[in-house]
């Protein structure tokens, strides 16, 4: 008895053993922190549709710049932060935030030394101008914002011929000089723009999407399948060399992540649910958010405010929509109301260009609801044209939003046809002027920084209006209002330039080249394995990698 | 006093007989006539009923239920449910979803579609099966060679997601061949893409069995007294295949429909805001847990449509032609026998 009672002892303690040993894990686990607290393992996030470009010159949706924000680092970034905090512009490549001449016009900064891209190679200074002039070379929607402002660089976006005169780089003491044609209060925060991060200079001067650019932030994209997915690891050279460099940026917790595109919203919501997925950047589609809220909200699931407007444009530059008074009874025929269900109560109602949140955001209503003013309107207007084609994704619910303002057009009496497109090359097909019958359709617009230039000149200023990646899907170009837009562009911001920008809003609302119709909320929605409360949401670059961490 | 000899029967009414003495195809023929009857008045309970279109929306109305005022979609989205006759038929299956449009409404237009898309596509695609079937088994030679091979090719491809594909991208871009436009929502689109795709399934055994009908001595009379090409395939071949062709034609309309449900289903087929069947099971997907019955019903309605087609079918075809299984068959055995070129050979049918 003594030997078996001894013989099953030890047997007891060698399964407390293998349970114990096998429950520590390895540090590679894809499912857990590997055991070792919250560092390593594998995110695995889903998103809705594939980002527009996994080019850094080239994004310009919510989906590419959350996806590139930990990857390419500008000379100046924003705070990894939530909030209003996250829009403070701080230190990226550059040491310093510039220095701005006494005639503002005059942007000195100087590179970090020993910084090296995912390859090895070496960070110059003169890789910025060169990234400079291949965002403006590939005809970004981010170019107008500096090919109006840098010396030289619209010459250069006529010849394609450089370099730039206004930029002035050198690589031994790793100086850079931006001279500006003159003043411009948003400079320093369109610097913090991905478009302008530094990049190799022997990067192709064509769309990278499918082979992206080495990285100077803590990831690296290792692996992109436009339409499928595409995968990080850590960038070799940040632990060696960048992230000691720039301490104020985050490491990461997790050493990579897998993301899959996965178009079904409802099966994302599910498979975060079960764990299949550690996070969707999506919100949960309109017919789960009511349930993914009560059931999840506080321990994954998070509400996040944006600054942004969701709108209805119209091409103003061909019938039937070059007419004011067509445009303007769109504008009453639009009941923001409706939009408001169709959202299931994730928008808030508005006609007005600035959202709530932005400075020079001023209330006011031009156009209330009112379908017979609006036909009204039209009976008096005639269009000649009464063909319409009405565009609009397959994201939900984005797709009912045009679907809904394809029925108010018919309503109005217009011959409609609807196009829905996938929602991974939307906004480069109705960007690009050679595709027929871009009459109206559906669009939104989300912060770049906290300044109201922001929502007016890449989206209503007529030099903003460019053959392909075009953003001013309205075609709006009015002289009067794009000196506005430029004056003020000029001005630091203060109580008076706000105050200036809330006219402009109503200004340009007058002529009505949209029909806005609200602000959005989207969401943080992650798998119970994830620390919620340290994932970030910037208001700028949505949800940081850097942020998640397993439990 | 002999008696009188009993009246003779003409083959159709022969087989009209057969068909009714078939209890199971006799109910479901019932059930298609219903469901004919269902999508024939959607324009009656739309005006006279629900008093709205297929296509109108009502997300910030009202309707008015024992005294009480129901948001037809709620500020949370979420669209209101069956209120059969609560509201004096309106609503009577709920709003589709957060668009508050009459889902008994789109019911039945979108069955319409449906049924126009399957019954239009199995016409074209039955029509043409006939020409290119007896083109190649009355030539033989060349023809029975090029049009064979383009059917094997056809019928090699995968045919589904080969349609999806050009389904997107007609759906998108829409169709433009010298004069002929066609917008992206034309429903000329889905019903080409259909009838195409389907041919080579009635084609085949088309051609298997104008092989062995050519070789009868009906058709070596006719052409001995002068019969030309068209006059023996048309005049003497066709109506010996009437009884196939009405067979397949049937089952065609069912075969036709699920492919329309599945390109509608995957954004190929009818276009928004269009309803049909099958884009009205996406629709429901979505919604699948707060209102089933949007996915349940329009799925429910193409299962009970293919089910009835397929047993009149079957039905027809025993009807119409008793040993007609057993002469197809022969007619695919002889086919496979024959081979490409339409030789000689294979046994011959009795």
């Amino acid at each position: 008895m003594k030997k078996l009672g001894s013989l099953i002892a030890v047997l007891v303690l060698a399964a407390v053993a293998a349970i114990g040993l096998a429950s520590c894990g390895g540090g590679d686990d894809e499912t857990s922190g590997g055991g070792q607290g919250k560092q390593g393992g594998i995110l695995k996030g889903t998103y809705a549709s594939f980002p527009d470009y996994m080019d850094p010159a080239l994004s310009y949706t919510a989906e590419g710049w959350t996806a590139m924000a930990d990857i390419y680092v500008p000379l100046l970034t924003y705070k990894h932060a939530s909030g209003d905090e996250g829009s403070e512009v701080i230190p990226g490549l550059a040491e310093d935030l510039p220095e701005i001449g006494k005639d503002e016009k005059t942007y000195t900064l100087k590179l970090r030394p020993g910084l090296k891209y995912s390859d090895g190679t070496p960070v110059k200074a003169s890789d910025f101008r060169f990234a400079v002039e291949r965002m403006i070379q590939l005809n970004s929607g981010g170019s107008p914002f500096y090919i109006a402002a840098i010396e030289g660089a619209e010459k250069f976006a006529e010849t394609k011929k450089g370099p730039i005169p206004g930029i002035k780089t050198n690589d031994k003491t790793g100086e850079i000089v931006i001279s500006l044609e003159k003043p411009r209060g948003t400079f320093t925060n369109e610097l913090g723009l991905m478009f302008v991060a530094p990049l190799p200079q022997d990067t192709p001067i064509e769309d990278m999407s499918a082979n992206p650019p080495p990285a100077t932030g803590p990831y690296v994209i290792t692996k992109s399948q436009p339409g499928k997915g595409w995968e990080y690891e850590r960038n070799p050279y940040w632990a060696k060399a960048n992230g000691k460099a720039m301490p104020d940026l985050p490491d990461g917790s997790v050493d990579g992540a897998k993301i899959t595109v996965v178009r079904n919203e409802q099966s994302q919501v599910d498979d975060v649910e079960n764990g299949t997925y550690q996070w969707m950047q999506n919100p949960p589609p309109a017919s789960r958010y009511a349930e993914v809220k009560e059931n999840f909200e506080g321990t994954q699931f998070r509400v996040e405010p944006t600054i942004s407007t969701y709108f209805f444009w119209m091409n103003n530059q061909q019938p039937p929509f070059d007419d004011l008074k067509v445009r303007q009874a769109v504008n009453y025929a639009v009941d923001d109301r409706a939009l408001e269900r169709i959202y299931a109560g994730q928008l808030t109602g508005s006609q007005q260009i600035l959202p709530p949140g932005m400075p020079g955001h001023e209330e006011f209503e031009l156009y209330p609801y009112d379908l017979a003013k609006a036909k009204q309107m039209i009976k008096e207007a005639n269009p000649s044209d009464m063909d319409i084609t009405v565009w609009t994704d397959t994201e939900s619910p984005n797709n009912e939003a045009g679907e809904y303002f394809n029925e108010v057009l018919k309503e109005l009496g217009f011959n409609t046809n609807l196009k829905i497109l996938n929602a991974d090359n939307y906004f480069t097909v109705i960007g690009n002027q050679s595709t027929p019958d871009l009459d109206a359709g559906w669009a939104n617009w989300f912060q770049d920084y906290p300044h109201p230039n922001d929502f007016f000149q890449p989206l209503l200023a007529g030099e903003s209006i460019l053959p392909t990646n075009n953003g001013n899907f309205a075609n709006f170009d009015d002289p009067a209002v794009n000196k506005k837009i430029s004056e003020l562009g000029e001005e630091q911001l203060g109580p008076e330039e706000e105050a200036a920008y809330a006219e402009l809003d109503e200004e340009i609302m007058k002529q009505a080249p949209w029909a806005p119709y609200g602000n959005r909320n989207l969401t943080t929605f992650v798998s119970d394995e994830i620390e919620f409360d340290n994932v970030i949401f910037n208001p700028t670059f949505g949800h940081y990698l850097s942020s998640f961490e397993f439990k | 006093m002999p008696n009188e000899p009993s009246a003779e029967r003409g083959p159709w009414s022969l087989a009209l007989r057969r068909f009714f003495r078939n209890r199971l195809a006799v109910a479901f023929l019932g059930v298609f006539v219903l469901i004919v009857l269902f999508v024939l008045a959607a324009p009656l309970w739309a005006e006279h009923v629900a008093e709205t279109g297929p296509n109108e929306e009502h997300i910030v109305e009202q309707i008015t239920v024992d005294g009480e005022k129901l948001d037809v979609v709620s500020v949370e989205g979420k669209p209101i449910g069956p209120q059969w006759f609560a509201a004096d038929g309106k609503f009577f299956l709920g709003a589709d979803g957060r668009l508050g449009r009459d889902e008994m409404v789109r019911l039945m237009y979108g069955g319409r579609i449906s049924l126009l898309v399957a019954i239009s596509a199995a016409l074209i695609s039955t029509m043409l099966a006939v020409v290119l079937g007896l083109l190649a088994g009355y030539f033989r030679g060349w023809t029975d060679t090029v049009i064979a091979r383009v059917l094997d090719a056809i019928w090699s491809l995968p045919v589904f997601l080969i349609a999806l594909s050009i389904g997107v991208a007609l759906a998108t871009g829409g169709f433009k061949l010298g004069p002929l436009e066609l917008s992206g929502g034309s429903l000329i689109i889905p019903i080409g893409i259909i009838s195409i795709f389907t041919v080579p399934y009635i084609a085949r055994p088309i051609r298997g069995q104008v092989l062995a009908l050519s070789e009868k001595e009906f058709v070596e009379a006719a052409v001995a007294q002068g019969a030309g090409p068209l006059r023996v395939m048309f005049g003497e071949i066709l109506p010996n295949l009437a009884s196939t062709v009405i067979v397949f034609f049937t089952l065609m309309i069912a075969n036709a429909m699920i492919f329309e449900a599945g390109l509608s289903f995957l954004g190929a087929g009818v276009q928004p805001p269009n309803s049909s069947w099958g884009a009205m099971i996406t629709t429901g997907v979505e919604l699948l847990k707060v209102q089933p019955l949007l996915a349940i019903l329009p799925g429910a309605m193409i299962m009970l449509t293919v089910l009835s087609l397929n047993i009149i079918g079957d039905a027809l075809r025993d009807a119409l032609d008793p040993r007609g299984k057993q002469r197809l068959d022969a007619a695919l055995q002889f086919e496979a026998q024959a081979g490409a070129t339409g030789t000689q050979g294979g046994a011959a049918l009795s």
